[in-house]
């Protein structure tokens, strides 16, 4: 184990150095994407809500679930997956305890992945 | 500018102690990907400043929500830049979170005493989340009224007691001016402060406990 | 009363005041349903406008609260006389819209879709479409909105 940097000045720069990066990485594409202002509330128009990009796999998964069984896509599933990732550390416990946490969170990146992707097609 | 630190740390006490703090040994060999927590904290930091700059011109009521969004675009100097600043940050800090827990998890630093930290870690997630869906209703346009309809309506499935639920948040029966100022309220006030106290504790055991090596 | 039982009393009666406080706190956020909702009937469209047979969109204005808000509802003609179905999809309250090529109401949210009748056919919705009181007096069609 090495232990040959200090944190002032060697790592402080370091966080500086990444803080500036950053930063342009924000401005640039506050820059070139501005966001764009939305239509004034109507009921007449046909809309298709679309949620922000992080909720648009829930927004897929609830369409799964039809009837009285809604509550499993729009309830239970996103808390089942705050818990699943809260204890974590606790799934990793015994002999294939890493493996166990593994699989976990595969499939925790997974649902949110691969659903995204079928909100998009 | 010497003197004013003397004169200000004669007061404070702060470089006694945080001597330790700033003279203490980095691991060498870290990668690049323990950078993704700071870069997450760096967004959080101008999701703060910038929202703090909206604030200055955002009305939250039903009639004057979406022309002051509009103004704030259209005329406002530098309005539209400040928009696009936290619209953007928004986007990058949920990233970066999801690419932090990603490399926490990859490198095992959840084992106690680091357990709690990952947990607070989730709790902060969780209500970043309520933070970007809060945000998302306050232009009051077409796309954020329906998102609100939608997203309060899921509440509603709840056997019983859905539909107290979906009033709690709506504060009414219907999404209406009584959701944009409970939404508004949530998104300045609620929630950056419980996530700034969350924060608070999650760098305060990462301080104690050291950085997690790589096993 | 000894200083010790006093003490334990001072403490217990602090959480009981925390309790309450959160009680009250909470009866605090719940929206208060003082308001008393009632029904106003509103003009959407004379008699002779229905068509024989299938749907019509109308659009319609009321007011809540010094505030006009226009909405719309569907007018359907079928075998049983007239119906008004309101568009709110009974799944996550988007508004559904007339397919007239394949005769279904479809949502554009989750893809539930409802038949003529309003009764679901497809998707996710949990209940047929909701329908509206209306009434006709004098040829003219009045619809009934809660405000």
């Amino acid at each position: 184990m090495k232990h040959d940097k200090r944190f002032y000045p060697d790592y402080l720069s370091e966080i500086l150095a990444t803080i500036f990066i950053c930063f342009e990485l924000l401005v640039i594409l506050a820059l070139l994407y501005t966001p764009s202002i939305g239509r004034q509330i109507d009921f007449l128009k046909p809309f298709q809500p679309r949620p922000e990009w992080y909720f648009l796999w829930l927004f897929e998964l609830i369409g799964y679930f039809p009837g009285n069984t809604a509550v499993i896509g729009t309830v239970i599933i996103p808390i089942v997956y705050v818990f699943l990732l809260l204890f974590i550390p606790y799934i990793d416990k015994g002999e294939k305890g890493r493996l166990k946490a593994a699989l976990v969170g595969i499939a925790l990146l997974l649902t949110f992945a691969i659903f995204t992707l079928l909100s998009l097609l | 500018m010497e003197k004013v630190l003397d004169w200000l740390d004669y007061r404070f006490g702060l470089k006694r102690s945080h001597y330790r703090f700033l003279q203490r040994r980095v691991p060498s060999d870290l990668g690049y990907t323990y950078c993704f927590g700071g870069m997450a904290f760096t967004y959080f930091l101008m999701l703060a400043c910038s929202g703090l700059l909206l604030s200055l011109y955002y009305v939250p009521s039903e009639k004057e929500a979406f022309r002051s969004v509009v103004m704030i675009t259209d005329e406002v100097t530098l309005g539209w830049v400040i928009r696009g600043l936290h619209k953007w940050a928004a986007t990058l800090f949920i990233i970066s979170t999801i690419l932090h827990t990603i490399r926490v998890f990859v490198s095992k630093a959840y084992h106690p005493p680091r357990d709690l930290n990952w947990m607070v870690g989730v709790m902060t997630f969780v209500l970043v989340m309520f933070s970007g869906f809060t945000g998302y209703l306050l232009p009051w346009d077409q796309k954020a009224y329906w998102a609100t309809e939608v997203g309060t309506a899921m509440a509603r499935s709840v056997p019983f007691i859905g539909d107290n639920i979906m009033n709690v948040f709506r504060g009414g029966p219907e999404v209406s001016g009584a959701t944009l100022v409970r939404f508004y309220s949530l998104h300045i006030l609620y929630l950056p402060l419980s996530i700034a106290v969350l924060l608070w504790t999650h760098f305060h055991m990462v301080k104690r406990q050291g950085i997690s090596r790589n096993l | 009363m000894t200083r010790r039982v006093f003490l334990i009393n001072i403490i217990k009666s602090f959480f009981a005041l925390i309790a309450a406080g959160a009680f009250a706190t909470l009866w605090y956020i719940y929206p208060s349903t003082a308001k008393k909702r009632r029904l106003q009937y509103v003009f959407v469209l004379d008699d002779d406008e229905l068509p024989k047979r299938g749907v019509r969109k109308v659009e319609f204005k009321y007011s809540v609260d010094d505030s006009e808000i226009l909405n719309r509802a569907f007018l359907v003609v079928g075998e049983k006389g007239l119906n008004v179905f309101s568009p709110v999809c009974t799944h996550l309250g988007c508004y559904v819209n007339w397919d007239n090529n394949r005769k279904e109401f479809l949502c554009p949210c989750h893809g539930g879709r409802y038949n003529i009748y309003g009764q679901v056919i497809a998707g996710p919705p949990p209940k047929p479409l909701n329908r509206l009181p209306f009434k006709i007096e004098s040829g003219k069609i009045y619809l009934g909105v809660t405000v």
